[in-house]
């Protein structure tokens, strides 16, 4: 007998979950979005993590690396081998060259010792230092049609290093692999990285210049600078793997996962939540008589408790389920070796990886779902089972303040009836309203992003960047070739230092502008003039400090203090910097190298010469900003994708529950007479009006969510906040779309209400 | 002078492999001002008629005409401008707009129908002039059915269709709305359709049909109906 009884409930419980389907389905897709959100971000950077970690592993990433302009000498690298706690140290050449025959560049990379930051060769002949010969970048061979055995020729300080490509591969040290701070993203076909053995280098070059010494240590960088200071007899700039691009690029990419993971499913979950309350609530009070029947029958609270807790169980457990799968997709989607991440980071192995929070938050996901049904439906079994029986009676219209204003009565019917309708079904105009803002936040979020990274690349292309030709200099070259080289070309020049600001490395910037070919803007984007009277900050460093201070620092390197005086403010492209002129960094007599000359002469009229390291064009700069926007694009194609998903399921399972809530009153319309068209207006309207309310309200959170998004940026970008007309154009009229369609769809159910099944008694 | 013609009418409902004739072959006529009772047990078929008579419904073959117009063959538009200007109904569970107070619900009828009368002098009328701003769910069962017999002679409708109008409601009310129902509809000049199986509201009627199996199995003529008071409930 008990038997009997599960079977037909569960009959019940198949047959009640069909009529309910269209609740049913867009809960769980509601849950399904929400977790896959959560899963496919948190499965992102986690795997982002992992991979790069066994990468780097492999690859005997190094932890520390120190400069010298002038290059180490055999006793210095003696010297920190013989530190105690460095495990393993080589010194390394790392410069950019330039590939003959073509307008690229390549990073060279020469170990003295194959001890630290090797290439795991994937094609072709193992690493060998002793062997003449070059190991390339497989994605930058794969972009150029270059293959093992092909002949490469580079050039370095105007001298030709030609060789025969051995094997490829790829190495941690240029995970991401940038020619220097001022690209954004990598172009695998203009710029990539080419190991050479010493062997090649010294046939070549005919000496050893080596100007860095890459560390594999335990010691904290305190530890190591004071070991360092006692081994060489001097300070030297050490930096740790957080101020390399590869590894902070990295490290800065698994954060944003982490908050994308954290932040975005916020929205979604919240609203998979509500709508499952606001559904189970409908389903169970729709379900009161029924409910009221079986326990008339005899069914002990406990087994109709379980019967519809279980429809919540159901609901989350298929939601969680698609979910995951949901979250593999979102998770495979961003971190794919040809797609979007694969163009910012080269890495051997993706694999997907699930965090392990990710088990705990769905279960309780599941325990949440199934705990709402269960209070839906308790609050249904409330008292005796005559009790039960009686429909469920919602709470009694009052009249609102409205209806005490004159006004009131010269409100059409429709009007009336819509305003009573919102006021008397709040939690259903909530939901509604949170599914309008929802829709509106992310496309003003999304569109207004792409809105203000697009007006950061426009800033810098067209106020910023007026040169045609950057030219890096040789690291060894003096001050005056180089100057004297500058003038051939009608050039300004920049000279680049670490300097130690309160413990932290920040760069700075001096500059010897008269042909403006780099200018300068302020937080207003108003062009600056640098002035000889003092040092500008960039706006990241005017949390500490104002206009006017006097701020001191001393140069890696060197024991000397310098006091500088802050005379404004200027937006920084990508560096956290200071900025001055020649004339006032010699006006405090700070010693600075020369690292680059901005010419409007194109690449190929600039000579070759021995204190040339390479040439890049401003376009292929461009080009790589060009990259980082095509990324934009598709995230804000995922962003716009989201918001209709989520304004379409939101809005279409509230206007059906609304629409089955209303049915019998939308009978008797038609009973008494009103026609198909005017009831869908009054309930289209209902919507319009609702959707003005969620873009009024909408459009400012939306701003306000990438002005929060702008402040956790900060550390990276100092970008500006910028929203076009289209963007808020497009936003209303993609939300005002959904919300119509959905309305229009609704109304469209109310041609099928059989008037006299609806007015049929009460159920 | 004839308001209503059933012409062969049947009406079939199909639900799977099963066929349902709630309506056979149905004939009759009605004539205009006169008080209508069709009897008949549960699922003889009386609601179905009704149905069909206040166009909620359309018949599976056959023609129905009132005032000379043929509804059996109208669209989805012209049946709700049928309902809105020809025909009021009254229901057994009322079926108000619960968001809508006692006076815009009546009011509500002004919005489709071009011939409406005043709702505050009907609502007077009906006994309701100081319950104007209540809402439907603050009334008892016997005031919201006068509500909904205002609304339905609001319209100014040639025929008053009722289905069970005193159903739900204790004897006593029945009997107060069922006089009201009957001098409103005299008053305005209505002819009246009540379907009922109570055998005390034929004895007040001018005609009474009694339908069986989805057929008329008798239709009478009253030459001197009883007043309300004369019957006892």
């Amino acid at each position: 007998m008990k038997w009997s009884g599960n079977i037909m409930l569960l009959k019940k419980l198949f047959r009640t979950a069909w009529a309910y389907k269209a609740q049913f389905i867009s809960m769980i897709i509601m849950i399904a979005i929400g977790v896959g959100v959560f899963f496919g971000f948190n499965i992102e950077w986690y795997s982002l993590d992992e991979d790069s970690s066994e990468f780097f592993e492999a690859t005997k990433y190094a932890d520390y690396r120190i400069y010298n302009e002038a290059g180490f000498t055999e006793e210095d690298i003696n010297a920190i081998k013989g530190i105690e706690g460095v495990e393993a140290a080589s010194r390394i050449l790392a410069v950019n060259v330039d590939v003959k025959g073509t307008e690229d560049a390549l990073g060279l990379f020469v170990p003295e010792d194959y001890v630290v930051s090797t290439i795991l060769v994937n094609e072709g002949a193992d690493y060998n230092a002793e062997t003449k010969g070059f190991w390339l970048s497989d994605k930058y061979a794969q972009a150029n049609d270059l293959s093992v055995g092909d002949t490469l020729t580079v050039t370095y300080m105007g001298i030709e290093v030609k060789g025969e490509i051995l094997g490829l591969g790829k190495s941690g040290e240029y995970l991401i692999c940038v020619a220097d701070e001022n690209q954004l993203m990598p172009d695998m076909e203009t710029y990539g990285y080419v190991y050479a053995s010493p062997a090649i280098i010294s046939e070549n070059i005919g000496m050893e210049f080596y100007p860095q010494i890459n560390i594999i240590s335990e010691l904290t960088k305190n530890q190591l600078e004071d070991e360092i200071k006692a081994a060489l007899g001097e300070t030297t700039l050490v930096t740790t793997k957080d101020e390399h691009y590869s590894y902070a690029g990295l490290q800065s990419e698994v954060e944003e996962g982490k908050t994308m993971g954290a932040l975005v499913p916020v929205l979604f979950l919240a609203i998979a939540i509500l709508t499952m309350v606001t559904t189970m609530h409908r389903i169970t009070a729709n379900e009161k008589t029924q409910i009221g029947t079986l326990k008339a029958l005899g069914f002990k609270d406990r087994r109709i408790l379980r019967h519809y807790t279980s429809y919540g169980f159901m609901l989350g457990l298929a939601g969680t389920i698609l979910g995951i799968l949901l979250g593999y997709f979102i998770a495979g989607f961003i971190m794919d070796e040809n797609g979007m991440m694969g163009t910012y980071i080269d890495m051997p192995s993706w694999q997907l990886r699930m965090p392990g929070i990710c088990w705990i938050i769905l279960v309780l996901i599941v325990v949440l779902q199934t705990f709402i049904g269960y209070l839906s439906v308790k609050k249904m079994l409330k008292g005796t089972a005559a009790e039960a029986l009686r429909p469920y009676t919602p709470k009694k219209v009052k009249a609102m303040f409205l209806e005490k204003t004159p006004l009131w009565n010269k409100l059409p019917f429709a009007t009336k009836w819509n305003l009573r309708d919102v006021v008397r079904h709040k939690s259903r105009s909530f939901m509604t309203l949170i599914g309008i803002i929802g829709c509106m936040l992310l496309l003003v979020g999304g569109l207004g992003m792409k809105d203000t990274m697009g007006g950061f690349i426009d800033m810098i292309n067209n106020d910023i960047y007026d040169y045609t030709t950057k030219i890096n200099m040789v690291e060894t070259a003096d001050n005056e070739d180089i100057v004297e080289f500058a003038k051939k070309y009608d050039g300004d020049w920049q000279a680049t230092l670490s300097i130690k600001l309160d413990d932290k490395a920040i760069a700075l910037d001096i500059y010897d502008v008269e042909h403006d070919m780099i200018n300068f803007v302020d937080e207003d984007d108003q062009k600056v003039t640098l002035g000889n009277d003092g040092a500008y900050i960039c706006i990241r460093l005017t949390d500490d400090i104002q206009v006017g201070d006097t701020i001191s620092f001393s140069p890696y390197g060197s024991e000397e203090t310098y006091e500088v005086k802050v005379a404004g403010v200027i937006r920084s492209i990508m560096t956290e910097n200071i900025t001055m002129t020649k004339e006032y960094a010699e006006s405090i007599g700070i010693p600075y190298h020369i690292s680059s000359i901005y010419t409007d002469t194109p690449q190929e009229g600039i000579e070759d010469s021995s204190i040339v390291a390479g040439k890049q064009s401003k376009q292929s700069i461009m080009d790589s900003y060009e990259n980082f926007m095509e990324i934009m694009d598709i995230m804000v194609a995922v962003f716009v994708i989201g918001a209709i998903v989520l304004g379409i399921v939101v809005l279409y399972n509230l206007g059906v529950m609304s629409y089955i809530e209303r049915s019998r009153e939308l009978a008797t319309l038609k009973v008494v007479g009103f026609k198909d068209k005017h009831i869908g207006k009054i309930l289209i309207s209902q919507n319009i009006w609702l959707t003005v309310v969620g873009v009024i309200i909408g459009l400012p959170a939306g701003i306000g969510v990438l002005k929060l998004l702008l402040v956790m940026l900060a550390t990276e970008y100092e970008l500006k906040l910028l929203v076009g007309p289209l963007t808020y154009a497009i936003s209303m009229l993609v939300t005002f779309g959904v919300s119509l369609v959905v309305g229009f769809f609704v109304a469209r159910k109310n041609k099928k209400i059989d008037m006299v099944e609806a007015l049929k008694g009460r159920e | 002078m004839k308001i209503v013609e059933f012409q062969d009418v049947t009406r079939v409902y199909t639900s799977g492999e099963h066929e349902l004739k709630a309506l056979n072959g149905v004939n009759m006529s009605l004539d205009e001002g006169k008080f209508v009772v069709i009897l008949g047990p549960s699922g003889a078929g009386k609601s179905t008629l009704l149905n069909m008579l206040g166009g909620l419904d359309s018949p599976t073959s056959g023609k129905i005409t009132v005032g000379g117009k043929d509804i059996s063959t109208l669209s989805n538009d012209e049946l709700a401008e049928y309902r809105a200007e020809t025909v009021g109904f009254v229901f057994q569970f009322y079926n108000l707009i619960p968001t809508l107070t006692v006076y815009e619900n009546v009011a509500l009828v002004k919005e489709i129908s071009k011939n409406s009368l005043d709702p505050a002098k009907i609502l007077e009328e009906v006994g309701l002039a100081d319950h104007m701003k209540n809402f439907p769910a603050e009334l008892s069962g016997g005031e919201q059915q006068r509500v909904s017999i205002a609304r339905a002679i609001a319209k100014n409708p040639k025929i008053l269709l009722c289905d069970e109008p005193t159903g739900a409601l204790d004897s006593d009310t029945g009997v107060l709305v069922l006089k009201l129902l009957l001098s409103m509809a005299r008053n305005y000049g209505k002819t009246i359709v009540i379907v009922t199986h109570n055998q005390n509201i034929a004895k007040m009627a001018d005609v009474v049909i009694r339908v069986k199996s989805g057929k008329i199995k008798s239709y009478e003529e009253q030459e001197n109906p009883m007043s309300a008071d004369e019957v006892e409930w």
